[in-house]
């Protein structure tokens, strides 16, 4: 009954069960909150950070993530590296793909504003929200599991504020 | 075969057409003239005493003063390597492609192509390689080069 517990509820015990009152809304955002599925996609080191935060010892599964191979099946779309001038259509067009409702989180300094290639690159896109939204960024070169959990965290809260009317 | 006696073989061999390098590094550093580069190439690859069989590296560097290309070669028969370069001018960069001795030659002439603009004879694949596919800026690894999001380092000094 952990789930019910974080409801705004009215909890009215009958006989043979209870009832539960909320609105739609409460429901929906948090179904949409605990199963983030995110898109594989990494582009540079950052992304073996994503590993490591996926496999068993950080265990992306126990916040309901789990990795989607396809942009047709993910929520969230995890940024981990380095987007180049040549990737930036690519991923516009992944972004593109998505289903609504669609979030993204930028992992790393490369994705937030180019990281270590700011000065003195002619291919590195100096930040991945130049072309599309972003609603959380992670911060590290690359950040650590822990790091990425919190920011996935955050998008659940974001999630958690949205009004379904505002899904978009 | 060590580095004085490789000096002395391929002077000896290519007599009058290679120019020594001195350095310091395990390798010995030659330098030819363009228009000697296939023959060069051919006869590191074909020499028995050489079987310079693979290219390890192929670059362009770009001086200031004048455009560069360096080649790194080695044996893997008779364990051993050396390096070469062949110079010209800034404005009029164009040297033979090495493709009929290595073949591994063709993705590397082309970024020296693509990133420089140094022209390469008798390439068959001179092709948008590594840019950005809607890229014309120009070639982004010569000196002096800047384009619109480049943004260069600071002066902390």
């Amino acid at each position: 009954m952990g789930v019910i517990k974080k409801l705004p509820v009215y909890t009215e015990h009958i006989p043979g069960g209870a009832l539960v009152t909320t609105s739609v809304n409460s429901v929906l955002t948090l179904a949409q909150a605990k199963s983030l599925w995110y898109l594989l996609f990494g582009t540079a080191c950052c992304a073996i950070e994503l590993m490591a935060t996926g496999a068993s010892r950080y265990d992306f599964d126990r916040l309901g993530m789990i990795f989607r191979a396809s942009p047709r099946q993910a929520d969230i779309m995890l940024v981990a590296g380095t987007i180049t001038h040549k990737m930036a259509p690519r991923v516009k067009r992944i972004y593109d793909q998505m289903a609504q409702p669609r979030y993204v989180l930028a992992m790393g300094g490369c994705a937030i504003g180019g990281g270590p290639f700011y000065y003195d690159s002619y291919s590195v896109l100096k930040g991945v929200d130049k072309i599309i939204p972003v609603d959380v960024f992670v911060p590290g070169c690359p950040p650590r599991p822990e790091a990425l959990l919190q920011g996935c965290l955050e998008v659940g809260k974001k999630i958690r504020t949205l009004k379904i009317d505002e899904w978009s | 075969m060590t580095k004085a006696e490789l000096t002395a073989h391929i002077t000896a061999g290519f007599t009058g057409r290679v120019q020594v390098l001195e350095n310091n590094q395990p390798e010995p550093y030659f330098i030819v003239n363009p228009d000697d580069l296939v023959a060069f190439a051919r006869y590191l690859h074909d020499d028995p005493a050489l079987q310079m069989t693979f290219l390890m590296n192929l670059a362009g560097v770009d001086t200031g003063e004048r455009f560069e290309v360096v080649y790194s070669v080695c044996s893997y028969q008779l364990k051993h390597r050396l390096l070469f370069k062949i110079q010209m001018p800034r404005d009029n960069a164009e040297f033979d492609t090495v493709m009929q001795v290595w073949p591994a030659a063709n993705w590397y002439e082309r970024e020296v192509w693509e990133l420089f603009g140094m022209t390469v004879r008798n390439h068959p694949n001179l092709t948008r390689f590594l840019l950005a596919d809607d890229w014309n800026e120009g070639f982004p690894m010569r000196k002096g080069w800047t384009g619109t999001d480049f943004i260069p380092l600071p002066d902390r000094g």
